[in-house]
């Protein structure tokens, strides 16, 4: 046995050492706080279908690793680093939601959701293909479920003029009737002058043919002491809206010797039909934005959102009979009167809101209320539970709110 | 299997002195570099707080306790450590050449012995696997001793206290040799195992052709490369992103026991017909 003990001590080492590992990360991984949702007033059924996204980072040592987490009604669920659940892939909600139901269809069809569109009838797809950047070879890739008969319908067209394009990119696809329309952006260079684009095409689904495209506004990003950025107001990526909602920002530009600033000159608000294809400008006085992403539009009335301090105030607008509601404010606690912009939005008639940030000295508002009147629902906060290890020295950032 | 245990032993013996030398060696650097690191925190703070003035608390708050964590990203810890990788990695190459140096060629002896040519390769390609979980085992068990250290010098309240498993979490760089699930362990591990099968075969190319086998290697090298990444390169090319993530990981690994068997069965069939002493 004497000749042996070499290797059969390395083994033993190796067998303890790396063993013990594994069973201690495995015992010992509750190490994260457990974030809840208090209530502080209304009605807690208001959050159950609410999960915010987010990620953890502990800062009292100087280590900087952030983890990613979602926060429900029914806590806190870390996610694992292990390569298993990197390769199963973590969609969003939505796209997961798509992935597990139309499994054939979903393949190679990547997680952005409004390349994506769904009503009853159908689940669409469109994508621009460019090959290689200097070729300008553009084309579009679309394919068509039709859901009753589960027949896929996949096909390629070129871009219309797209040798006169730098970039397209897809924005938004809807379908009405038998025809799909596919909102673009594009980068155009003509005569060495670059100017960019939203474009909308028609195409009929029974001929897969281009029977119209228009430019549904044209701009040219910079100019001298000027920046102009056009912005498709959000929305739910997949849904099926009948209307585009644009809005163009003009911003002036002062450069002193060291720093730019922009301020908003003018800002306008634009309505798209997408079927009439008719423009319509919204007009409400006293509507200062700036430059903020919080608007959404949820198909059929927009709700106008900007912070002014610690409040969020919210003007909704229905797209019908184009009234303008009561603006109404949502206060959020921060620091020192001023907070970070949160996140928001809607789903069927109900706003969600919630803080971007929180650490141990700011708390991280969770508030539902009606859209439109602003009545408050349900109020909570993110708290620590009380089981957990406290740790005062922590960042928790908050990215995005699905609701199921 | 008698036989193939047999040469196992006999051949980490072999390098049971370099191996017990690198340990040392890497052992010697991270304890200096945790007196070394532990030190100069411990002298920061006493500058900070006697003579810059700082409370205690806010100099925590500024520059954070002192753990394992922030000495095992310095150079202390990562040059030994990828002195050990880069040990391994000549030693690949090694382990066979060194049995056709010298008076008595070795691997005539070897080769004479009365059990199938192939547990050579065997025991060959598992010492290789035991000196690197070796190191990675022997790294595993100094990183709390050297937490022991750390905590003789730096008083406790300046200290906090991270579990195992934080430490290493810290080294993301070294992810690869300090996978952080089972199956991960597996799953490198498994990829290395490969990665020196094909090294093998094309060694054993080289010593059974000589120059032309130089080629004959590279390009056997080159094809199980290729044919590993096989499925990954068609997925983007010709299929356009067809697979879901899971199915070619499941495709991978099928892909990589191919390649493995094509290269133990090569390595077979050189050890048997064509090697030359």
């Amino acid at each position: 046995m004497k000749k042996y003990w070499k290797s059969t001590a390395i083994i033993f080492v190796i067998v303890v050492s790396i063993g013990s590992f594994y069973v201690n990360s495995a015992t010992s991984a509750e190490h994260y706080p457990k974030f809840v949702i208090q209530t502080l007033s209304g009605n807690a059924q208001e959050i159950k279908p609410l999960i915010i996204k987010g990620s953890y980072a502990d800062t009292s040592s100087m280590t900087y690793v952030n983890t990613s987490l979602a926060i429900s009604a029914k806590g806190t669920t870390y996610e694992s680093r292990s390569i298993l659940d990197e390769l199963v892939g973590n969609p969003p909600q939505e796209i997961k939601r798509l992935q597990e139901k139309y499994r054939t269809f979903m393949r190679g069809k990547g997680f952005s959701g409004e390349l994506l569109f769904e009503n009853k009838k159908f689940l669409a797809y469109a994508n621009v293909d460019s090959g290689s950047i200097k070729s300008r070879n553009h084309k579009f890739e679309i394919s068509v479920l039709t859901k009753e008969d589960d027949i896929i319908n996949s096909f390629k067209m070129d871009v219309p003029k797209g040798k006169e394009m730098d970039y397209l990119h897809v924005e938004d696809v809807q379908i009405i009737e038998d025809k799909l329309y596919l909102i673009t952006d594009n980068i155009i260079s003509n005569n060495d002058k670059q100017y960019e684009e939203k474009h909308i095409y028609t195409i009929d689904l029974a001929t897969k043919k281009i029977i119209d495209h228009e430019a549904i506004i044209q701009f040219s990003r910079s100019q001298e002491h000027t920046r102009i950025d056009v912005q498709l107001v959000r929305t739910s990526p997949t849904k099926a809206n009948d209307h585009l909602i644009l809005l163009k920002t003009e911003n002036k530009v002062s450069e002193d010797m060291e720093t730019t600033s922009e301020e908003v000159v003018s800002q306008e608000i634009i309505s798209y039909n997408i079927e009439t294809k008719e423009k319509e400008t919204i007009n409400i006085p006293g509507l200062r934005l700036g430059g903020n992403q919080l608007s959404f539009y949820d198909g059929s009335t927009i709700y106008f959102m900007r912070l002014d301090g610690r409040d969020l105030l919210v003007t909704p607008y229905r797209l019908a009979d184009d009234t303008v509601g009561q603006t109404y404010s949502i206060q959020l606690s921060g620091e020192k009167g001023a907070v970070s912009e949160p996140i928001t939005t809607v789903i069927d008639g109900k706003l969600y809101v919630a803080s971007s940030q929180m650490n141990a000295d700011l708390n991280a508002d969770i508030i539902v209320a009606d859209a439109y009147t602003g009545k408050t629902l349900f109020k909570g906060q993110v708290a620590v539970d009380g089981s957990s290890k406290d740790n005062s020295q922590f960042d928790l950032s908050l990215y995005k709110l699905f609701v199921n | 299997m008698k036989n193939y245990l047999k040469l196992v032993n006999f051949e980490f013996n072999r390098i049971a002195k370099l191996f017990a030398v690198l340990l040392g060696v890497t052992f010697v650097i991270q304890i200096v570099g945790v007196i070394v690191q532990s030190r100069y925190y411990l002298s920061m703070a006493n500058e900070l707080i006697y003579e810059g003035m700082l409370s205690k608390v806010k100099f925590l708050e500024n520059y954070g306790h002192m753990s394992l964590s922030q000495i095992v990203i310095s150079m202390w810890f990562l040059v030994p450590i990828l002195l050990c990788v880069a040990a391994v990695g000549f030693y690949i190459f090694l382990i066979w050449y060194r049995d056709w140096v010298g008076k008595n060629t070795f691997i005539y002896r070897l080769l004479m012995l009365p059990t199938t040519r192939l547990n050579i390769f065997f025991a060959k390609i598992t010492t290789i696997l035991i000196m690197t979980l070796g190191l990675v085992a022997s790294q595993l068990i100094m990183l709390p001793i050297e937490t022991l250290v750390m905590k003789s010098i730096v008083p406790k309240e300046f200290i906090m206290d991270i579990t195992l498993n934080q430490i290493v979490i810290s080294m993301p760089e070294l992810r690869f040799i300090f996978p952080n699930s089972p199956i991960e362990l597996v799953i490198f591990y498994g990829a290395g195992v490969l990665a020196v099968s094909i090294v093998f075969t094309a060694i054993l190319m080289e010593r059974s052709f000589k120059w032309r086998g130089i080629f004959a290697g590279l390009i056997y090298s080159a094809v199980a490369v290729g044919l590993t990444i096989l499925p990954l390169l068609l997925n983007v090319i010709v299929f356009n992103g067809f697979f879901y993530t899971i199915e070619l990981f499941v495709l991978e690994i099928i892909m990589g026991l191919l390649v493995l068997a094509g290269s133990i069965l090569t390595c077979r069939f050189l050890l048997m017909k064509k090697i030359t002493v």
